[in-house]
């Protein structure tokens, strides 16, 4: 086994651990339970990094041209905005969620080839670089909003003290739009001066463009909603379920299933 | 729909399907009623900036969006595109839509890897207005030819035949591309013009027909007896008369073929406009962001109940 592999399983075996201590957390109430699943996900999260890192420097490029090396980085950076927002807000149960999350993804990217495939010319250039990785944090702070609407409806429902209470996730929901939206925004605009270099044009009417646009569209209105009295609270957390929904199609439905000029395999 | 301008592709392709092109010409007129009305919220803020300006970076962003539907409603009406220009080493063609303007690929270097691979393209491109030469550039992969709203770009490469090896009667091996002259026998045989793909249209007319070796046509001045005559000499029709008559068993045997660069030659006035956008946001959203946080650290979060 390599050592990039070693990484890669020992990550994944220390997510499976925290999901369980979450888990645990919320059947026992158990503040050490919390804090040591904090400490796995710390330590996951720093094995994941090395793994990254390590991948990078064999490859001399930032690895995300296929299927495996983009779900990993995807799960990299949930997993790296939610240490943000533990460290930064102390959310507690709500990692059992963002873990599972972050775990499917790992999931669906551990079966797949590592190897990496020759890089394209054209992605020989710092723009890819900046381009992949402000995409993917800002499909991660959607996906963090997803995960926050969705606790969000359950706490609604359920009222349990394990979740913060409804200001505080509609707080951090709000948040994690509105960095999500900052960073796909540079994304977007690193990716368009990128194409008038490489292509001569800014906007190509290639599905990925026009359903990028939408995502980026969605979540500039969900920067507004949030100052509209009937979207806020429910509202906005449904509108953060649907406009995941939006970022998975962008992602992995026209990755896979359409020809785009974004391919995934 | 992006090998044209957007207006040039929606005149041209979109009207032969309304039923399927119905939601661009849709899609454009909402976009740009959302233009207007983000420009209102961005002239809105400038009249209260003195109470606002702390969303200075959010309302960048609508600038910057502004900027960008403007820049490319312009591109799309007066834009132009053009691709798969074949240009050899050498060669000089005329900028596609952009009358009195030339194009001269001084040099081309295809770089491979060990194995093989096609790692870049690298061409030392001159524009010349008439034949002064206005700008030069090495343009390469992600590394374009810029000039104004024109935007030139080595996108591939291939392989061009620019004439043929073969044999003349007496002098044995020769290299038959434009530019040679034969003397044999006291006649003087000039290649004048290769082009690798012809048709002959009714009348004798010889036209190009592309760039693929298909149909190669040799255009041959003869100088014989103080009489000098053009002809041309398709090879799958055999020997010219004029040859024959005079004894002359011209045999082309190989292709001789160079590489060749193929350009994607666009032109967009709005290009300019757009970059100011990118620029625009870009500064809004780094102004937000430190906004955001600065904002945050102070507790300073007008709650909305």
């Amino acid at each position: 086994m390599t050592l990039d592999s070693a990484l890669l399983y020992g990550s994944f075996t220390l997510y499976v651990g925290c999901v369980f201590l979450y888990l645990g957390h919320a059947l026992t109430k158990k503040n050490l339970l919390h804090r040591s699943a904090l400490v796995l996900v710390i330590l996951a999260f720093a094995l994941q990094t090395l793994c990254l890192a390590l991948r990078w420097n064999t490859a001399g490029y930032l690895p995300v041209t296929n299927l495996f090396s983009t779900l990993f980085f995807f799960s990299w950076s949930m997993a790296a905005t939610y240490v943000y927002f533990e460290l930064r807000y102390r959310i507690a149960a709500t990692g059992l969620f963002v873990m599972l999350l972050n775990l499917v993804l790992l999931t669906i990217a551990i079966p797949r080839d590592p190897t990496f495939p020759p890089l394209y010319p054209a992605l020989d250039t710092p723009l890819f670089t900046f381009h992949i990785a402000f995409s993917f944090l800002g499909y991660a702070f959607f996906s963090m909003a997803f995960s926050m609407g969705v606790l969000y409806l359950i706490q609604r429902v359920r009222a349990t003290a394990l979740l913060p209470d409804l200001p505080t996730l509609r707080k951090l929901n709000e948040e994690a739009v509105f960095l999500g939206f900052c960073l796909f925004s540079l994304c977007l605009i690193i990716g368009s001066y990128w194409a008038y270099v490489a292509w001569g044009y800014y906007f190509s009417w290639n599905i990925k463009g026009i359903w990028s646009f939408l995502v980026w569209l969605f979540y500039g209105g969900m920067c507004h909603a949030k100052f509209v009295r009937r979207w806020q609270g429910t509202g906005y957390a449904l509108l953060s379920i649907v406009g995941f929904g939006v970022v998975l199609f962008t992602y992995l439905g026209i990755g896979l299933l359409m020809s785009s000029n974004h391919p995934l395999d | 729909m992006d090998k044209m301008a957007l207006m040039q592709w929606y005149l041209s392709e979109g009207l032969r399907g309304p039923e399927l092109s119905w939601w661009v010409g849709l899609t454009g007129v909402l976009i740009l009623l959302f233009a207007l009305n983000t420009l209102c919220c961005f002239i809105d803020w400038i009249f209260r900036f003195r109470a606002r300006w702390r969303k200075s970076g959010e309302y960048l962003i609508h600038l910057g969006f502004v900027l960008l539907v403007t820049g490319y409603t312009w591109g799309a009406f007066a834009g132009q595109r053009s691709e798969q220009n074949a240009l050899i080493q050498g060669q000089t063609m005329a900028v596609p839509n952009m009358p009195g303007y030339f194009l001269r690929l001084d040099k081309f270097d295809p770089q491979f890897s060990p194995e093989g691979r096609p790692l870049d393209m690298i061409n030392e491109l001159t524009l010349l207005q008439g034949d002064q030469p206005v700008h030069s550039a090495t343009a390469y992969t992600n590394n374009p030819l810029m000039y104004g709203d024109l935007v030139v770009i080595p996108i591939s490469m291939g392989r061009s035949a620019t004439g043929f090896t073969g044999s003349l009667n007496e002098l044995g091996q020769i290299s038959m591309v434009p530019g040679e002259i034969f003397r044999v026998r006291g006649m003087e045989l000039e290649i004048l013009e290769f082009l690798p793909n012809v048709v002959r249209r009714p009348g004798g007319v010889i036209l190009p027909a592309g760039p693929n070796l298909a149909n190669p046509a040799f255009r041959l001045r003869l100088t014989a007896d103080g009489q000098s005559g053009e002809f041309w000499y398709l090879l799958r029709e055999g020997l010219p008369q004029p040859l024959i008559q005079r004894g002359l068993r011209l045999r082309p045997a190989n292709p001789i073929a160079v590489n060749h660069s193929l350009l994607t030659i666009n032109r967009d006035p709005g290009a300019g406009l757009a970059l100011a956008g990118g620029f625009a946001m870009l500064a809004g959203v780094i102004f937000a962001l430190g906004s955001f946080y600065y904002k945050r650290s102070r507790g300073d979060r007008p709650e909305i109940v």
